[in-house]
């Protein structure tokens, strides 16, 4: 338990620096910014609450926000897609896990959490987007940049997953 | 009572969801400059102590590049000067002096400028905003210009104590009267959300005589730049739907992915002028 709230915490910490700092200037053919932080949400482990997955993802996105100057943006996209979250994990994989476990490819097997990442990503850039294109509507480029950053997000998602050697000791 | 409170209970992650839902979409709605941008956002002390690290880190690798630029930038200034050294010379030689005409010793150029590093720039979203670390102490008030060493970057939008947020050019919300250089009728620059490269001057006569390739500056009209500062170079044209103006795609002059040093504008005669038209204003 305590084991899990400490490496939530480095968790937290580490992704925020890391897209605060390095993530937040990268334009990828000035379309796409990967958004790793929702890694973060993507591994909180399968028993928490819905009060504390929404809770924490507001807080997340909220921290976010502050340092891109985009107040409530994220954090509403964050809310929203760590809300959905546990109804997403009961779809594709049932209810049958043990509570405590990370989602991550060991547990979820390689498609499950394929299939479970996208659909998160999915989730959180369409509604940053939607929300950010109510200052400026221009649906096609709209489109193309949910796309681009979707596609861009999971990929750097299921890599730094891939090489998380934390996540596949804890899945034995 | 017991049943409604079981109700409530059981589906109290609704009400948080509905609740922090609420809470962030007034942020994003409320449309108070000074709270978006210095208490949630960047130009707060603590978060911009935090980019400043990146920032200083960033501005050592961009070391030789920004030297280049700066010699460049030198030996063109340079250039000018000689040039204009020589005009004058051949004025005063060709000219019968008037001793009687002594120019006003104690009427300074009305601009200055103040130096700035940049904090936080974004370029990925539809309105993008630049944060910069000098601020009211400095004597940087909203309404300042602020340029590169390219071209004009943007407007200072609200001030706090050390640090100020600009709105730049790419930006919905931003406008400016530019013109094609040679030429005085002036038209609204604006950015459409989508290239960082380009921007649209819009409502320019049809009578102005322009080619691919020419300078847009800024016209006199302005109360925060100087006239005749660069903004880009005009990359295309089409005739506007009323047949009567044009509409030009601007390429931007300014790098805006990366920005690093900037210069912000003070106009001593702003607030002058700005008095005056409020005043003209009163009177219709």
């Amino acid at each position: 338990m305590i084991d899990n709230v400490i490496k939530g915490i480095v968790y937290f910490i580490t992704l925020v620096l890391i897209q605060v700092l390095v993530l937040n200037n990268i334009h990828f053919l000035r379309l796409a910014t990967p958004f790793l932080y929702l890694y973060f949400i993507v591994k909180l482990p399968v028993g928490t609450s819905s009060v504390n997955t929404t809770f924490l993802s507001f807080l997340i996105g909220m921290i976010i926000d502050l340092f891109s100057n985009t107040p409530g943006m994220h954090a509403a996209a964050c809310t929203f897609a760590g809300f959905s979250r546990q109804a997403m994990i009961k779809l594709y994989m049932g209810k049958d896990l043990a509570e405590g476990l990370s989602p991550s490819f060991r547990t979820f097997g390689y498609g499950g959490f394929f299939r479970y990442a996208v659909t998160f990503v999915i989730l959180h850039h369409a509604t940053l987007f939607l929300i950010e294109s109510l200052t400026l509507f221009d649906p096609l480029f709209l489109v193309i940049r949910i796309v681009a950053s979707v596609v861009v997000t999971t990929l750097l998602l299921c890599i730094v997953e891939s090489f998380n050697i934390e996540s596949q000791k804890s899945g034995e | 009572m017991h049943k409604l409170l079981d109700f409530l209970i059981r589906k109290r992650h609704w009400f948080l969801f509905v609740l922090l839902e609420i809470i962030s979409l007034t942020l994003v709605y409320r449309n108070n400059a000074y709270q978006r941008n210095i208490m949630f956002g960047t130009a707060n002390v603590v978060t911009a102590k935090i980019l400043s690290l990146s920032g200083s880190v960033n501005s050592y690798l961009n070391l030789r590049e920004q030297n280049r630029a700066l010699l460049e930038r030198n030996g063109a200034l340079e250039m000018d000067l000689l040039m204009l050294r020589d005009q004058m010379e051949a004025m005063i030689a060709d000219t019968v002096s008037f001793r009687g005409f002594v120019p006003d010793s104690t009427e300074r150029f009305p601009y200055d400028f103040i130096m700035a590093k940049v904090v936080y720039n974004s370029v990925t979203y539809a309105s993008n905003y630049i944060t910069l670390n000098k601020g009211l102490k400095d004597g940087v008030s909203p309404d300042m210009g602020v340029i590169s060493e390219n071209g004009v970057v943007g407007i200072i939008l609200t001030v706090s104590d050390y640090y100020s947020v600009a709105i730049p050019i790419l930006n919905p919300k931003f406008r400016l009267s530019c013109k094609v250089l040679g030429s005085n009728s002036f038209g609204s620059m604006s950015w459409n959300g989508r290239s960082t490269r380009y921007a649209n001057l819009d409502e320019l006569p049809r009578h102005v005589e322009f080619q691919i390739g020419d300078t847009i500056v800024t016209s006199a009209y302005s109360k925060i730049f100087p006239e005749g500062l660069m903004v880009g170079f005009v990359s295309s044209f089409e005739k506007q739907r009323d047949d009567n103006f044009y509409s030009l795609k601007i390429e931007l002059t300014t790098d805006f992915h990366r920005l690093n040093n900037v210069m912000i504008i003070r106009n001593y005669h702003q607030a002058e002028q700005k008095q005056v038209e409020r005043e003209a204003r009163g009177h219709d």
